[in-house]
């Protein structure tokens, strides 16, 4: 290898850096996040981090880039073991993390923003401009990107941010780049000029760790796959040695947990209880979408819910199944299209139209946007509908503790009383809060993101209990979810999305692990 | 789960706060301090002054005490409310100032004093309500959309009064400004009044709720179905009501209205307000809190006076002890 001299420091990298991930743990409250995952990184080389949602891929970039430390086990960069674990500390090691949002500052040009922090200075506290935009431009024209080094960086596409993000770790001489999902803004030509990149940066001995659902994008760029799943490493094998199924099959395990209902009943009454639905839902039918075309990727969408049905929707990010819910919360408005609600047609033009009219959204994250925080659960519950705790213009508050201790005993919310402000309550106990709200709301069909993320296996139990009871009382609950095993366990009905297309409608109690991630992910399934 | 259990739980998790923000301990009593920081520091500040001053707690110089904070003490509740909503009224004292010179100016051209005050309270509820037609419709913050009205208010009541003060308010100073019953200062009684209704409005009214909402979380309140921009409107007509009250309180007790009246009051209201527990970040605090912080400024001011410290030391004592006051608190 011939290093190229005008490289800034990258002439400096004639040892082969390595990264060694040695037996790292991580638990949260309820959750083995990681259990004694090793890996290796060769320098120069494209190393891919597969795994489904969950198998702890972000907890591990999350420690090796330094923002949080493992329970155990330790990271060796460089055949130094890290001493602390800080984002600064792996930054000032040489490793880079490009998230999917990118963490520039909007209001500076592409070269403030590529020196950010360690601009060349005159006379050690005056900014040398001249020298800025002369390292930056350097930069970018070794790595062959055309950008206007004056532009603000709020102008710029995603894929030039992209690339900027690039830079900027590559002045601060990163020697792993960490790229987490980095296609998912990019189109088919874009994505052709960041491979390039990505093997440009190989060739000067940079190490790339690629996490990615693409798995077309990784067999056409890693040298390795190391493949998570529940928290434990499955296996790391030369990409030539695998192949897309059989990365998939490894994802998925050789134990994919199909339907387990409360009672495991018989394949054959599976089938006639999914009959008796199908015959039911004719008679029922609570929201139906017809051909709608909406936001970025969704095209022509065709859904039926019926009362009493629990309908998953899945499909990897970016595939349109979060901006089915913004549609039908009135947060997106379709280009095309006709959604009919309980037989009348539906367009709620904000979520406060969509809650008077029967709809409710549990968002993904309660804790950010579901639910605040500083509230009790009563006054969380309430919020939803205050004029059905209102009389004369004044808030009855011994019928909202009462309300709210209904819920609370019904829901199981595990709080020492209804006053308990919600800040204080676990992921879980938060998401039955605003469930609760939903049935406050006599919300007629529920949307619930991502319901049992981030929650422990408890709290995830009851909250499948929960919504298959609501169904059950007639409502109709839409639960869109990159969690396929989750889905598999608790809905009626499993939506498959890509690009913006349903691939497929399958009924769940014949629905397999694999096959839908083979769906989600485009991937031909290997008889 | 059993009872017994549950006390345990509280007790634990009551420990555990405890054990994370500063606290005091008297005997087996624990006080939070970023619960009851403002209390504490208002009790201590009374003890202290009346043990070096004992005139102090007489009856004559505690009703001083209350009449001079009586103006600032119904201007904060009008801050209270819109601080808890998330938002910030640096309008309120150029309010007080146009709505009193309107009065004045009015009463001054022989119109009967009861119409003036009318005149007055809606020329307050209006400037109110433009605030928060513009903080509903606009992305820019509450602190600039007000700064912007307060420069433009305090230029209209500089016009309309030609620089030159407003002296006679007729029955205003013997009603509003003067006592009811028992020689309490009808100022006072005022306040009182005042208070409670705020705090009534926030802790049993929807809209008091609604406040609350949007400034713990403005996102989670929308995916509620809270009408946002209306209930930002109301908030900040309520509060220009309030100013309006205060705008009439302070001109009964001066018998005189001027352009440049409010300067401060604005800042004045805020720092009481956040001494007294009413966090700038919104969603939390209440009426009685930030009492608290009015009357921690008006001991202070008033102990310095009775030690007849110069003016320039008081505003040293008084920005050291909301410094002292806020940190604290720092929980908020």
């Amino acid at each position: 290898m011939q290093p190229d001299s005008d490289y800034l420091d990258w002439r400096d990298v004639v040892v082969p850096q390595m990264l060694k991930v040695e037996n790292v743990s991580k638990q949260f409250p309820g959750v083995q996040a990681l259990r004694a995952v090793s890996l290796e990184v060769k320098s120069g080389r494209v190393h891919a981090l597969v795994g489904e949602n969950g198998a702890g891929k972000s907890t591990l970039v999350k420690i090796i880039s330094g923002a949080q430390p493992p329970d155990s086990g330790r990271i060796i960069f460089n055949d130094v073991a890290f001493e602390e674990y800080s984002p600064a500390y792996a930054s000032a090691h040489g490793i880079s993390v490009v998230y999917q949002r990118q963490q520039l500052v909007p209001m500076l040009s592409v070269a403030e923003n590529i020196l950010l922090g360690e601009q060349p200075t005159r006379s050690r506290f005056l900014i040398d401009r001249s020298e800025t935009y002369r390292i930056a431009e350097k930069l970018l024209n070794r790595l062959r990107v055309e950008v206007d080094l004056r532009k603000r960086v709020a102008e710029l596409t995603p894929a030039q941010q992209q690339e900027i993000a690039i830079a900027k770790a590559l002045y601060r001489q990163a020697k792993l780049i960490i790229l987490d999902e980095p296609t998912a803004a990019l189109g088919p030509s874009q994505i052709e000029r960041l491979f390039e990149l990505i093997r440009d940066l190989c060739s000067h001995g940079i190490s790339v760790l690629y996490i990615s659902h693409h798995l077309e994008e990784i067999f056409r760029l890693a040298d390795r796959i190391t493949i998570l799943r529940d928290g434990r490493l499955v296996t790391t094998q030369a990409t030539t040695d695998l192949t897309q199924s059989a990365v998939v099959n490894l994802m998925a395990g050789h134990d994919p947990r199909r339907v387990v209902g409360p009672s495991m009943l018989p394949a054959g009454m599976v089938d006639a209880d999914v009959r008796m639905k199908s015959i039911a839902s004719q008679e029922s039918t609570l929201l139906e979408i017809r051909r709608l075309t909406a936001g970025p990727v969704l095209r022509n969408i065709n859904l039926i819910v019926p009362k009493g049905q629990v309908v998953g929707v899945t499909g990897i990010l970016g595939s349109g199944t979060h901006d089915i819910a913004l549609v039908l919360f009135g947060l997106m408005q379709p280009v095309t299209g006709e959604i009919l609600l309980g037989g009348t047609p539906y367009n709620a033009h904000d979520p406060r139209d969509a809650i008077a009219r029967g709809v409710f959204l549990v968002p993904e994250n309660p804790a950010r946007d579901g639910v605040v925080a500083q509230m009790s659960i009563a006054q969380n519950i309430t919020l939803v509908d205050l004029p059905a705790i209102t009389r004369f213009g004044i808030l009855r508050l011994k019928e909202e503790s009462e309300t709210a201790r209904k819920y609370v005993s019904m829901l199981r919310i595990a709080a020492p009383s209804a006053v308990r402000e919600v800040a204080k309550l676990s992921g879980g106990s938060q998401q039955k809060v605003l469930l609760a709200k939903a049935l406050q709301a006599k919300a007629q069909l529920l949307i619930l993101e991502e319901p049992t993320q981030g929650v422990d296996v408890n709290a995830r139990e009851e909250i499948h209990r929960i919504v298959k009871e609501l169904a059950a009382t007639g409502k109709a609950v839409l639960v869109i979810s990159t969690d396929i095993r989750d889905l598999l366990l608790f809905t009626d009905r499993i939506l498959v999305l890509r690009e913006g297309q349903i691939v497929d409608d399958l009924p769940a109690s014949v629905g397999d692990y694999t096959r839908i991630l083979n769906l989600t992910l485009g991937v031909e399934e290997a008889e | 789960m059993s009872s017994e259990k549950s006390v345990s739980n509280q007790l634990a998790n009551k420990s555990q706060r405890s054990q994370k923000g500063p606290h005091l301990t008297v005997g087996r009593l624990r006080i939070d301090a970023t619960t009851y920081g403002s209390t504490v520091v208002l009790i201590v500040g009374i003890i202290i002054t009346a043990i070096l001053q004992p005139v102090f707690l007489t009856v004559s110089n505690i009703a001083n005490v209350l009449s001079q904070i009586a103006v600032l003490g119904i201007l904060t509740m009008a801050q209270t409310i819109v601080l808890i909503s998330g938002g910030i009224d640096l309008s309120v004292g150029s309010n007080v100032a146009l709505s009193g010179v309107v009065a004045g100016l009015l009463f001054m051209h022989g119109v009967p004093l009861w119409i003036d005050c009318m005149v007055a309270l809606l020329c307050a509820t209006v400037i109110g309500l433009i605030n928060g037609v513009l903080i509903a419709q606009n992305r820019a913050h509450p602190f600039i959309i007000t700064l912007g009205m307060l420069t433009l208010l305090e230029g209209i009541a500089e016009l309309v009064t030609g620089g030159s003060p407003v002296n006679d308010m007729g029955a205003l100073a013997t009603t509003l400004g003067g006592t009811i019953f028992f020689g309490i200062p009808t100022a006072v009684v005022l306040l009182f009044v005042v208070v409670v209704l705020t705090a009534f409005f926030l802790a049993r009214t929807p809209l008091g709720r609604a406040a609350y909402a949007i400034g713990g979380n403005e996102e989670a309140s929308y995916l509620s179905g809270i009408p946002i921009k209306r209930t930002k409107i109301y908030i900040y007509t309520l509060a220009g009501v309030i100013a309006g009250i205060a705008a009439l309180t302070l001109s009964g007790i001066l018998n005189a209205a001027e352009a440049n009246i409010g300067t401060g009051l604005e800042l004045q209201s805020i720092a009481a307000a956040v001494i007294g527990g009413t966090p700038l970040i919104g969603g939390r605090g209440g009426a009685w809190r930030s009492l608290q912080g009015v009357l921690l400024l008006g001991v202070i001011s008033n102990s310095l006076n009775l030690m007849s410290v110069g003016a320039n030391y008081q505003n040293i004592a008084l920005g050291i002890i909301v410094l002292i006051a806020v940190m604290v608190q720092k929980n908020r």
